[in-house]
């Protein structure tokens, strides 16, 4: 079992292009809740999302890498070159088989496949263009990354809803630990589009303005955008390059609700054992925790479960938790890779982001929220919460380097 | 890696579903000459001249799940929910849909591949939201457009609860689910998994291979689920369960192609050397390789790609089945399928669709290859 460095992290957000302009906007407080702008949702009655609007695909990807990506992946590509800078590696060092892409996402490409169904539903099967049907498809977002840094290990999409971040990340610590692969670039990627906007409204799911997690007149989430991605490798190929580490990825913990599709369990029996795990699986024990960056959606039935997580595992040590939710809203299968990202700036920074319009206090959700302004804290281990539709729950734990315990020495779970 | 064990098989395919069914299928070479395209029930394709698909044949899911909370379910869903409790009655984890002992939810868990997702959800609500107005579509739907609805519904209605994972590397998913499986076995993450793929026919699924000439070219579309159950070799020896083959290595391969215009790409290197991954995985060498379960599907180029590279690392006279001649392109299902003719293999079913080579009279080791049509390819080793 090795050891598994972060080395790199790069973040396409509302808030920001780049690690440095994203947590330092996350550190104010800084909203990317805005009008939506790339389709018209005024219909729905609901108009504010996590748009991004100052992302132009041609400042980060060759003409060719353009005309073959929908905008989800350009946005991961952005992403990729971002971390690859920030881990000060030359882009050639990753060319070969050692190098694997785990990309986590919810709908990939949704910007192709509704230009091929609107195409097809105005001009029937003949107006389908056949240039633009090998664009579709989430197996592409991987395969994209790969393509253009020379990777030629594994190219794996982890489809895993709203947690899909964390599964990339964890998986990507698994093929290192299982020494299928030096280097992992992983993360996720998600884009504002119109039929998940719609389906997340007529769900209920969405609040009219802006998203107040744990906040007792929370009204739900707000859709947003974005990609996160990291540079994880082998503590080995780190040391051997002289890298300078940012973070290690202690382990992950994975569980299902198998309850309902969209609501979590109510006595979130499951995402406790997923938090649970990830403390095992890193070695550690709760009273290590410092910081827990939450899945905070800000829906009603969210919150709940998830405050019940923290007073489960933590029983009376109240840990700060926050969520980003309430700045950049809902980023989907990006939403915990972005998290992620922030995870690792806490780490550095000892900053731990702020949940803005945290109002009135919900009694039913007794944690300790970083209410509206950021707090300075003790940033050694910190947890990442996600809970996602499907009943999936991924809780993965991040670290200073040298504080966790030797991966080899952790006993592993007897299942 | 450490072998684990395959000790069910759960089938919704064109040619049978159940283990027992899809066996004799296999062997039936009656069938492989009438290859079973149908005319298509999913969809109305009176607008397609010759549609045809190996679609499941008169799939009914209430036989297997009753029919109760099936009405919101798509097509997808119900292959993938029917094979996950074939896989698992078949492994002896369930008996009449309860968990036989020491078996229980929290140790039994879902990793499952699926390329395209649900097209029928998401064109369904696309037309909705053109046609009619976005405020009308039906939430009861929305969850279905989701890439790992299928998946999460597996655990809904199995009660499996130790972690659920979807993957989606096209035509090579479901061997890569293979390598998930492994990990969180070895880890102790879950005592025994359902691991395999589903894609289901849709509209939109047989519009993009007919607009992109796939399917003249030989090719035709299926549909289907295959869920194997694959668990710990101490679990199995626990619980006495059968041992239908194990799982020993697996290998996988990304290739790019040089020309930057380029998308689709059948890479013989990438297949190259995903099969000596696999091989030095599972610490065997190329000559103890007895047979080849392929992803050989009527593609040619993908078809010379993935012969030659199999070829070159195993030699000319391997013996080297296609089980996609009966059960059409099944994508993100297909290497689930490959790997459930491997099974029957080394079980002593011989498969009618041999391409090339003849098989020993006992068969010991099979190999399952899958080609990516992006440049990207993965191989799985099994044995007795």
């Amino acid at each position: 079992m090795k050891r598994v460095f972060i080395t790199g992290v790069g973040v396409v957000s509302s808030i920001g292009l780049g690690r440095r302009a994203f947590f330092d906007a996350l550190a104010r407080g800084q909203s990317g809740i805005t009008p939506v702008e790339s389709f018209d949702a005024a219909p729905l009655g609901r108009e504010f999302a996590g748009e991004i609007k100052d992302f132009k695909v041609e400042d980060h990807l060759t003409a060719a890498e353009a005309r073959r990506s929908g905008r989800c992946s350009a946005m991961s590509l952005a992403a990729m070159r971002m971390a690859v800078a920030d881990a000060g590696i030359a882009p050639e060092k990753l060319r070969g088989p050692r190098t694997s892409v785990v990309l986590g996402t919810t709908m990939g490409e949704a910007d192709v496949i509704a230009n091929l169904d609107h195409a097809w539903i105005a001009g029937g099967h003949g107006a389908v263009r056949r240039t633009l049907l090998p664009k579709y498809g989430s197996t592409l977002l991987p395969i994209h990354l790969a393509r253009a840094i020379g990777a030629q290990g594994m190219v794996l999409t982890m489809p895993a809803a709203c947690a899909a971040g964390n599964y990339a990340i964890g998986f990507g610590v698994d093929l290192i630990r299982s020494g299928r692969a030096d280097v992992v670039i992983a993360g996720a990627a998600e884009m504002l589009q119109q039929l998940q906007f719609s389906g997340f409204v007529r769900l209920g799911a969405v609040s009219p303005h802006r998203c107040q997690p744990f906040d007792l007149n929370r009204q739900g989430l707000i859709v947003g955008e974005g990609a996160g991605l990291l540079i994880l490798e082998s503590e080995a190929h780190a040391v051997k390059r002289n890298a300078a580490v940012q973070a290690e990825v202690g382990g992950y913990g994975l569980t299902c609700d198998g309850y309902h599709i969209t609501r979590p369990h109510p006595e979130a029996a499951g995402s406790v054992g997923a938090m649970r795990r990830a403390l095992e699986h890193s070695g550690i024990g709760p009273e290590m925790v410092d910081f827990v960056n939450a899945h905070g959606t800000g829906t009603r039935a969210n919150d709940l479960a998830e405050a019940k997580v923290m007073s489960d595992v933590f029983g009376g040590r109240r840990v700060p938790i926050s969520s980003m939710k309430s700045m950049i809203g809902h980023c989907m299968g990006a939403a915990s890779a972005l998290e992620a990202v922030a995870c690792v700036m806490t780490l550095e920074t000892g900053i731990y982001p702020p949940t803005i319009g945290y109002e009135t206090p919900d009694p039913q959700c007794d944690v300790d929220v970083v209410a509206n302004t950021a707090r300075k804290g003790k940033a050694d281990v910190v947890l990442n919460n996600s809970l996602a539709f499907g009943g999936y729950n991924a809780v993965a734990c991040f670290a200073r380097p040298g504080v966790l315990p030797d991966p080899a020495q952790v006993k592993r779970r007897a299942a | 890696m450490t072998p684990h064990i395959i000790t069910g098989l759960g089938v919704c395919s064109a040619i049978g579903t159940g283990r027992e069914a899809f066996f004799r299928a296999l062997e039936n070479p009656t069938l492989l000459r009438n290859a079973p395209r149908r005319k298509v029930e999913s969809f109305d394709a009176s607008q397609y001249d010759d549609a045809a698909i190996a679609e499941v044949p008169d799939f009914d899911p209430a036989k297997y799940l009753g029919d109760k909370g099936l009405r919101t379910l798509d097509r997808l869903t119900k292959l993938l929910v029917v094979a996950t409790r074939l896989g698992a009655t078949d492994a002896g984890l369930k008996k009449d849909n309860l968990y036989v002992p020491p078996a229980t939810p929290d140790g039994v868990g879902v990793v499952c591949s699926n390329a395209y997702g649900s097209l029928e959800a998401i064109t369904e609500l696309d037309r909705v939201a053109k046609l009619e107005d976005a405020r009308y579509i039906n939430p009861a739907k929305f969850p279905n457009t989701v890439a790992n609805s299928a998946s999460g519904y597996a655990s809904i209605w199995e009660e499996m609860r130790a972690l659920n994972v979807a993957v989606s590397d096209g035509n090579c998913g479901a061997l890569d689910a293979i390598a998930c499986a492994d990990v969180h076995l070895a880890n102790g993450r879950a005592d025994a998994i359902l691991v395999g793929g589903a894609e289901a026919a849709s509209e939109a699924l047989y519009l993009a291979f007919h607009r992109l000439g796939m399917l003249e070219a030989g090719a035709f579309l299926g549909e289907g689920a295959v869920m194997l159950a694959m668990e710990r070799a101490d679990f199995a020896t626990k619980r006495g369960a059968k041992r239908l083959a194990e799982i020993v290595g697996f290998g996988t391969a990304f290739d790019a192609p040089e020309n930057e215009t380029q998308m689709i790409f059948a890479s013989t290197d990438a297949m190259k050397r995903a099969i000596a991954a696999a091989l030095e995985d599972a610490s065997m060498r190329a000559g103890e390789v007895d047979v080849v379960a392929s992803g050989v599907s009527g593609l040619k180029p993908f078809d010379m790609a993935e012969l030659g590279a199999i070829c070159d690392v195993l030699g000319e006279d391997v013996c080297v089945a296609a089980p996609k001649a009966l059960v059409g392109e099944t994508l993100g299902a297909g290497g689930a399928m490959a790997l459930a003719c491997a099974v029957g293999w080394l079980g002593g079913i011989t498969p009618s669709a041999v391409q090339s080579g003849s098989a020993p009279d006992r068969v010991r080791t099979a190999l399952v290859t899958s080609m990516g049509y992006y440049g990207n390819a993965s191989a799985v080793l099994l044995r007795v």
